[in-house]
């Protein structure tokens, strides 16, 4: 009887998430217009893929994109989170400060960043252009599209994790500070040794969703560069977005979209077989 | 107010969006599905299309359903399923053939000899809108490319509208001189607005003929007059002529620059007339339009074509005769003076007779002055070719995005046009091509 609770959960897992899943995975077998009938084309769609270029720009920014997301607001959260700790006055008033860009919706956060910030004409970087120091849109060159979005989801995630890593922070039992206080730790040894130990889970977890998220990457660079200038920004989402919607290749969407599962499929191995490990510890 | 009171009052509130359809609907129900439209736009389709469509037909109750940008989506996924909107409005005639092939529209060969489309409409968009010899889409609108000018201040400098290439270049090379940008061009909102200057390549120096044979599979796009033409392009890119901040602007702010005297001209396309009378009036100037100059040999300026949206019924729609009727509305000459004298640039039907079209006098005369040459120029077949109107989808989305590696040193002309060349060679083959009118 108590299996029957599992059933709406299940029901919608399967039409939302199951059955969606095994049609975009038969369809990059499939040329198709998303207009006519499909036609079965074997391996073409991922063939066309190891060939074509744009794909492995896509690629690499988007292993770009993992590697900056894994280090610099991991590193800013567990930073801020831990000088909150310390010094817990005025704690709870920056921790709503640091949330509060992940409450403003992404798109919002984008065009304030595109037209507020990065514009020539009416951001901060035109106004100090005025002044006599140069500032190019880092959004218009190739060789920094990708950074320039990069700063802005940067913006909008780190103080997330920053919260986070407090929440998790506090959970570190507090014998073990005092002790090492009055062991004489400096803040660094603390951190090292204490802190960071004691709140590794978490840390994994946020790790592991930041690569599944980092190849799911759409909403910023959609909205910022659609992929441009001349695809240096174009990561597999916008591609596949790109193929369904303005090439008419859907099969070939539906490609990139599994080859984009495959990562997040090993990422989540990786993750089901530490916390497997950790529990039989 | 007591809970039943309350949960009364509430349910009664929450059918009250319901009820225009049902029980307030004086006739028989048509649907449409609309992009994006500021209030004011959807005010003028209320009073000007909905409101006077009602009047002349009481036994119809059009309704418009404003579906935000992403509406083609929306409503190739609708009519995939078999259901959407009576009339269907589409992004353009390469989106025509597959749904025409997918049984997804109605063909409207009958309707157009019971309406007399086929005397009201200029010949050259009813052979757009046909697939497999049968007509299934008409025009919503039509529309040029050109360059807007500041009329006042070319005045003021003692500059005329270029018409030759040679003039243009001069003109550009000049304002760069002064410190202007010679082309105010920006895709920051709309990345397909490159393909608006490819376009203009491809018309004026390759020349129209060679677009026709290269549309048509009995020219390459690597060939010869396509070279000259993106390496010309390419050339005014390297030199500045679009400015250092062509990826940062939209194209309203680029059309300001210009209004502003900060930019010599503007390459664009007549959706900007509606700009006109916000930007020009605070400076006290006037606007100016000319068609783009050609190159030597191929003369006057080429005006290239293009719909970016077309209007058909849906194959499924319970009232095709309802739709047919709204279809014909808007091909009506009392539809379009009205309609163009509150919303120009995207209600432009291709009337065969515009005698009988009064424009309000608020609305720039330029504007009905350059519609009238655009339609003397396809009836006389010296048109060009947009490129969002003839190329298929996935050779288009190539053009768009490859001419970007070109500008920026990413790639060569070459390696652009023989992609170009590979994906429409590949999309002919798969019968995406859309209709192409015999020059």
């Amino acid at each position: 009887m108590h299996r029957l609770y599992l059933v709406p959960t299940l029901l919608i897992n399967v039409v939302i998430i199951f059955i969606p899943a095994v049609l975009t995975i038969a369809l990059a077998f499939y040329r198709w217009d998303g207009i006519g009938m499909p036609v079965f084309v074997g391996l073409a769609n991922f063939r066309q893929l190891l060939a074509d270029r744009v794909f492995w720009t896509a690629l690499g920014n988007n292993v770009i994109w993992t590697v900056i997301f894994l280090t610099v607001p991991i590193a800013m959260g567990l930073l801020a989170a831990t000088m909150m700790l310390v010094a817990r006055r005025g704690s709870t008033f920056f921790q709503v400060v640091y949330f509060l860009p992940m409450v403003i919706a992404t798109a919002i956060t984008a065009r304030v960043w595109q037209g507020m910030i990065y514009s020539p004409l009416s951001g901060i970087a035109g106004l100090i252009t005025r002044a006599g120091f140069p500032v190019p849109n880092p959004l218009t060159q190739t060789s920094t599209a990708l950074y320039g979005i990069a700063v802005v989801d940067l913006w909008h995630w780190w103080g997330f994790l920053c919260v986070i890593f407090f929440a998790a922070l506090r959970q570190v039992p507090q014998e073990q500070i005092e002790a090492a206080r009055i062991e004489g730790a400096s803040f660094w040894q603390m951190l090292r040794y204490v802190l960071l130990p004691g709140i590794r889970p978490t840390i994994t977890l946020m790790m592991i969703m930041t690569i599944i998220w980092s190849f799911l990457v759409f909403d910023f660079v959609y909205i910022l560069t659609q992929g441009g200038p001349a695809f240096s920004s174009e990561v597999l989402s916008t591609l596949a977005y790109r193929s369904a919607f303005y090439d008419l290749a859907v099969g070939k969407a539906a490609a990139v979209a599994v080859v984009i599962s495959l990562f997040g499929l090993a990422t989540t191995a990786v993750y089901i077989r530490l916390q497997a490990k950790e529990f039989d510890q | 107010m007591d809970r039943r009171t309350f949960l009364a009052g509430g349910l009664g509130a929450s059918l009250v969006p319901l009820m225009g359809r049902f029980a307030f609907a004086a006739g028989k129900p048509v649907t449409w599905w609309y992009e994006s439209a500021t209030p004011e736009q959807q005010q003028a389709i209320a009073d000007v299309l909905i409101g006077g469509f009602n009047a002349a037909h009481p036994d119809y109750s059009l309704t418009i359903d404003y579906r935000g940008s992403e509406f083609d989506k929306q409503m190739r996924v609708a009519l995939l399923s078999g259901t959407g909107p009576d009339v269907v409005y589409t992004a353009g005639p390469s989106y025509v053939a597959p749904m025409a092939r997918a049984g997804q529209l109605l063909a409207l060969d009958d309707y157009a000899e019971t309406f007399g489309w086929n005397k009201r409409i200029l010949p050259v968009f009813l052979e757009m809108g046909k697939y497999d010899g049968k007509l299934y889409a008409l025009p919503k609108t039509y529309e040029t490319l050109g360059i807007f000018f500041n009329q006042t201040f070319f005045d003021k400098n003692g500059w005329k509208a270029p018409t030759t290439i040679a003039e243009l270049e001069a003109l550009a090379d000049e304002a760069l001189k002064a410190k202007l940008v010679p082309f105010a061009a920006g895709n920051a909102n709309w990345r397909p607005a490159n393909e608006h200057y490819v376009t203009i390549a491809l018309n004026s120096i390759a020349g129209p003929d060679n677009v026709y044979k290269a549309l048509t599979g009995e020219l390459p796009w690597t060939a010869e007059p396509f070279v000259a033409a993106i390496s010309k392009l390419n050339d005014w890119w390297q030199k500045g002529y679009f400015g250092p901040d062509y990826f940062s602007l939209t194209d309203e702010q680029a059309f300001a620059l210009m209004a502003n005297g900060k930019a010599a001209t503007m390459p664009s396309g007549t959706w900007q007339f509606q700009r006109i009378p916000t930007y020009f009036p605070p400076v006290n100037s006037e606007c100016g339009f000319v068609g783009f100059p050609s190159a030597d040999g191929i003369g006057e300026p080429v005006y290239a074509l293009g719909v970016g949206s077309t209007l058909s019924i849906a194959a499924v729609s319970q009232i095709p005769d309802g739709a047919a009727a709204a279809i014909d509305y808007v091909f009506s000459p009392e539809f379009y003076s009205k309609m163009n004298s509150v919303w120009q640039g995207e209600w432009n039907t291709p009337l065969v007779d515009l005698s009988a079209v009064q424009i309000s006098n608020e609305v720039p005369a330029l504007y009905a002055e350059t519609m009238k040459t655009l339609a003397d120029a396809v009836a006389d077949n010296h048109y060009g070719y947009t490129s969002w109107t003839f190329l298929p989808p996935a050779t288009d989305s190539q053009l768009v995005n490859g001419i970007e590696e070109v500008w920026l040193g990413r790639s060569t002309v070459a390696d652009f046009l023989a992609q170009l060349d590979a994906t429409f060679q590949q999309e002919k083959a798969d019968g995406k091509v859309p209709a192409v009118p015999a020059r």
